[in-house]
């Protein structure tokens, strides 16, 4: 092996780069950018600053943040909605301002100055809301007026009024505790706020009224068409949005006992910034209540923080809009390329050399060497069927094969013209068996494995395994059921053929190489799924071996062909008894002769084996040219191969015309005929087998004469 | 997008490869062209005389008029790899291993033109040739391309003297030549372009052909015919790229399997596959990307493509390296369908 190759081996087997598709489709990744901002501006700040998380430092922090994390919550309730505040910053004021005269000038009770202060809110809320969700005028310029308005009114309150709040000689202390109190070391204001952004966040996830929010902010004429009351809702994010501010607003009022002419001034960008920071989109429908609150975490800390290492308001305003920049555009370029970097990210090829094989070329002299007999089959249902990846026969003689449509269809003895759907599975059935009660057996593609009556009462027996400890996506799930075969004592062993790819993706698996298919024993007494063995290159078909102790299965894209013991003295153990074939092997199923059947979905060629060999050259490939140009194993020329109890290959067959069966999937022996099906092609083909035992049968091979 | 250049260097440049669309929109005319004659390999077709000539491997062949056979003018002792003839009646033959004779005459070459891919006369004292390559011969084209060279040449050659004078160099290899007035036209494979040349100037008159253009000829009525002897494929661009795996695909793969184009393809289960070429529920997609294709093209006076006569991915009738005009039909060489087809003018 060359050093190239070695070192190729060493970067693409060990470094593992498929987690980063995996994690890429996961939805926190969403969340991940703003908490890593938030991580690096807390540290960032922490070191810089001496004393910047002391106790002291903290508490008038935290009340700020308390204070902040409340309007913010009202924000991203409004942005989810799908609208923007503006006028955060002057009901905020307006709000202190309302509390603070309740209290210093009319000499009211606290419980009134915080009545006033939300009443203010909600009034300044419900003329946002009303203006933009009845006479639906544009939230940008609509609630840029009532800010601008707002400002107004409390500059004029301020100039005529702030003199008398500051001789006022009223005391209340509930109001001073509400100001610098704390319960268990908290601020009343933090709690406050974590109490709001609870409900909030319960509300928006897990009640009607939250969700037709999200539904409004998503899709405005969808949720209308859903029947949801789109400007009520609007109205009502304004109205909480008001809520918000107002209590934001009387907090502070309690912690400075006061209002000056900077109260509340810049509110808005910096809500507004936090929420975006946060990854809220800004056009509504994506987002939550955990990310506003990072995001005010982050630009309070930055804001203070710079302060303290002493920049001017400049300085901090201008950091603010970059940060609004820069979040604005990472929101909407992520939200527009998320797919596309996941499609370029998720195939990640790996390493692997194939051993050298024999010829499958015809007059080549190897056993393998493929004939044409394939192309002369007696075609069943062409250009009925679509997609027979397995078929089987019952003791009647009929024959059942699923279709790409979900669908098992009967084709009836003794010439196969007429047919019928017996069952809908609603998924891709593949592999297919017989059990003793006579139960047709399915692993139903990206579903599970599935049990059909012969009334036709479809079941699910499983879809799920446990799952290993390791894993990123979920790989309980069975993703990719393939065959399946019933032992004598009832339980089901079956293969999942790969954890990375969608049943109708089985090629691209090919590509990666990555060796996730695992063999699987689902146990009908116990209703038990456990993962025998994993780690497979696509653990393809499975064939219970004559003896009934042991299986045949196959390892696809490594041209393999395994046995395992289930039971009997070498139980558990498992030994390759074909290797380095020149096609890769599909279903096995059982010959009358002692021996099986294999079929080849399709051949190996010199140049796919050597781009395995170049794993940084397949990634190139998928990322840079559709995938229509991928280059692929030659899945065009498939063929049937028959070897006996040791491994030895006994005959092959082959269609090189390409038409008749340009893809085995699999093949089942049947009263001296061989039926051939594959899952890319519109029929089945019928093989008369002059050496076969004319009267054996599949199922009283499995269980005898009893049915 | 602004961002584009900045984030190729991290997923690299999409290889894009021109559609085949206006002129050359796919069309199954060569797919249900006449079958004149089934041939290995038809080559070189040339009228003189009035009669059509053409090659098939080492013979020199003339199509019996009217009917479905041709008789064998004479063979030679390797592959004939050009052919033309002279309006005064000369026939300039050259074969695989470089050598050119005319009218029986051999004519010494210089030392590095070895690789005679294309001839054409102006007049019975003019033979341009075309050199595609000054290290690999006709049959090695695909090693040629696969190698990515670049050292084919243009020569201008005096057939009663014998002189020899180079024309242009640093061609990817020139795969056909016409004289066209006082200057020629050559079709340059590699770049997938025609050059005029003209005294000493080389200048592009015909780029981004959607394949590797062969030969030229004449049209009644002004302008010419192309032949392109296989399609672009976008993988076998991409593997043109990758130099560690075309190295040791050159190196370990036989020949008939590599990523490259051909005249002929799925005639083996050994040739790879691309993903859009799996024949799905009995049908092989004629769209689907194929390292082999029939294409001829019409060109109008000014060398651009007006019409053109396709045997898509599904069919058989590839690799056309020649087709000439004879007789009011045109006559279409398939050298990869093995077959000598016929089929009347478009419009």
């Amino acid at each position: 092996m060359s050093v190239r190759e070695t070192l190729q081996r060493w970067r693409y087997n060990y470094i593992p780069d498929h987690l980063i598709g995996e994690i890429l489709t996961k939805r926190w990744t969403d969340s991940a950018i703003p908490f890593l901002a938030l991580v690096i501006t807390v540290a960032g700040f922490g070191t810089a600053i001496n004393g910047f998380f002391k106790p002291a430092s903290l508490s008038d922090s935290t009340r700020q943040l308390g204070e902040f994390s409340i309007v913010v919550t009202g924000l991203t309730i409004v942005m989810l909605g799908g609208g923007i505040d503006l006028s955060v910053g002057s009901i905020f004021a307006l709000s202190a301002f309302a509390a603070v005269s309740s209290l210093f000038i009319f000499d009211l009770p606290v419980w009134v100055a915080l009545l006033a202060a939300v009443s203010v809110g909600i009034a300044f809320g419900a003329l946002n809301g009303f203006l933009i969700g009845y006479v639906r005028l544009r939230a940008f310029l609509t609630t840029l007026v009532t800010f601008i308005i707002g400002r107004a009114v409390y500059d004029i309150l301020v100039v005529s009024f702030a003199s008398q709040v500051q001789l006022s000689d009223v005391t209340s202390d509930l109001w001073d505790y509400i100001g610098d109190g704390t319960v268990f070391g908290i601020a009343i204001s933090v709690i406050v706020a974590g109490v709001i952004a609870l409900i909030a966040h319960v509300a928006l996830t897990r009640s009607r009224p939250g969700w037709h929010i999200l539904a409004v902010g998503g899709s405005r004429r969808s949720a209308h068409n859903a029947g949801i009351k789109v400007r009520q809702t609007v109205f009502m994010t304004y109205v909480i949005s008001g809520i918000c501010c107002g209590i934001a607003g009387f907090l502070f009022a309690c912690r400075l006992s006061g209002a000056g002419p900077g109260t509340g001034l810049n509110l808005e960008i910096m809500a507004l910034t936090a929420a975006v920071v946060g990854g809220n989109s800004l056009g509504g429908g994506r987002g939550s209540i955990v990310k506003g609150l990072m995001g005010a975490v982050i630009v309070l800390v930055m804001t203070n923080g710079l302060i303290r290492l002493g920049f001017g308001t400049g300085t901090n305003q201008m950091v603010l809009g970059l940060m609004l920049a820069v979040a604005v555009t990472l929101d909407i370029r992520w939200l527009k390329n998320r797919h596309k970097v996941l499609n370029e990210v998720y195939v990640a090829p790996i390493y692997q050399r194939m051993g050298e094989t024999q010829s499958a070329e015809p007059n080549s002299g190897s056993p393998y060497a493929l004939n044409n007999n394939l192309a002369q089959t007696h075609y069943i249902g062409l250009g009925e069927l679509e997609g027979p990846e397995d078929v089987i026969l019952d003791e009647e003689d009929n024959l059942y094969c699923g279709t790409r449509h979900g669908e098992i269809i009967r084709f009836f003895a003794p010439d196969y013209k007429r047919s019928e759907v017996f069952a809908h599975t609603g998924g891709f059935p593949l592999g297919l068996a017989f059990d003793k009660a006579g139960n047709l057996i399915s692993c139903v593609g990206a579903m599970g494995l599935y049990s059909i009556s012969p009334d036709r009462v479809v079941t699910k027996l499983t879809a799920e395994t446990r799952r290993s400890w390791t894993s990123v996506v979920d790989d309980a799930r069975l993703r990719d059921p393939n065959d399946c075969d019933v032992a004598p004592d009832g339980r089901i062993f079956f293969t999942d053929s790969t954890k990375r790819y969608d049943a109708h993706d089985w090629a691209l698996d090919s590509i990666e190489s990555r060796p996730t298919g695992r063999l699987l024993c689902y146990d009908p007494k116990t209703g038990k799924t456990t993962t025998l063995l994993d780690n497979y290159l696509y653990a393809n078909g499975v064939c219970i071996a004559h003896g009934g102790q042991s299986l045949f299965f196959a390892e696809s894209w490594a041209c393999r062909v395994h046995r395992y013991w289930f039971d009997g003295p070498k139980a558990g153990q498992v030994e390759c008894v074909i290797k380095d074939m020149p096609g890769y092997p599909d279903n096995i199923n059982r010959a009358s002769d002692g021996s099986y059947w294999m079929a080849w979905l399709g051949m190996r060629t010199p140049s796919y084996d050597l781009s395995l060999r170049h794993p940084s050259m397949r990634k190139r490939m998928t990322r840079r040219l559709p995938q229509d140009e991928w280059l692929f194993p030659n899945i065009n020329t498939g063929g049937i191969v028959k070897f006996d109890e040791t491994g030895k290959i006994v005959e092959t067959l082959g269609d090189l015309s390409g038409i008749s069966h340009p893809m085995v999937t699999s093949m089942r022996e049947h009263k001296g005929a061989l039926f051939v099906g594959g899952i890319l092609n519109n029929r089945v083909g019928r093989l008369p087998l002059p050496n076969a035992k004319p009267d054996w049968t599949g199922i009283r091979s499995y269980w005898g004469g009893a049915k | 997008m602004i961002f584009d250049p900045i984030l190729d260097l991290f997923r690299g440049k999409a290889v894009t490869i021109p559609p085949l669309d206006g002129a050359f929109r796919p069309n199954a005319e060569l797919e249900d062209a006449d079958l004149v004659l089934e041939i290995t390999a038809p080559d070189n077709l040339t009228v003189r005389g009035g009669k059509l000539l053409f090659t098939s491997g080492n013979d020199l062949l003339e199509l019996v008029p009217g009917g479905g056979t041709a008789t064998v003018l004479r063979s030679f002792d390797a592959v004939i790899s050009a052919l033309a003839a002279s309006p005064g009646g000369h026939l300039a033959v050259a074969l695989e291993d470089g050598r050119l004779s005319i009218d029986e005459r051999e004519i010494k070459l210089p030392n590095n033109v070895t690789c005679l891919t294309a001839l054409a006369f102006s007049d019975d004292t003019t033979l341009y040739l075309c050199n595609g390559s000054s290290t690999h011969g006709p049959g090695d084209w695909a090693l040629d391309l696969m190698a990515k060279n670049n050292n084919g040449s243009v020569w201008r050659l005096d057939p009663a003297t014998g002189a020899a004078s180079k024309l242009a160099d640093g061609l990817a290899f020139p795969n056909g030549v016409l004289a066209d007035g006082d200057s020629i036209v050559v079709a340059e494979s590699w770049r997938h372009r025609l050059l005029r040349i003209k005294g000493g100037a080389v200048t592009p008159l015909l780029e981004k052909l959607p394949g590797y253009p062969a030969r030229l000829s004449a049209a009644s009525g002004g302008g010419a015919w192309l032949s392109l002897f296989a399609p672009r494929n976008r993988l076998v661009e991409f593997v043109l790229q990758e130099d560690a795996y075309r190295r040791d695909m050159i190196a370990g793969v036989p020949r008939p399997y590599w990523i490259a184009p051909s005249l002929a393809s799925g005639t083996s289960f050994l040739e790879p596959l691309q993903c859009g070429g799996i024949k799905t529920m009995g049908i092989h997609k004629p769209w689907s990307p194929s390292r082999s294709y029939g294409l001829v093209a019409r060109l109008d006076t000014a060398f651009r493509p007006v019409a053109s006569y396709h045997s898509r991915a599904n069919g058989v009738r590839h690799g056309v390296t020649s087709v000439t005009e004879y007789g009011g039909y045109i006559w279409v060489g398939s050298k990869g369908g093995n077959a000598l087809l016929s089929l009347s003018q478009k419009g």
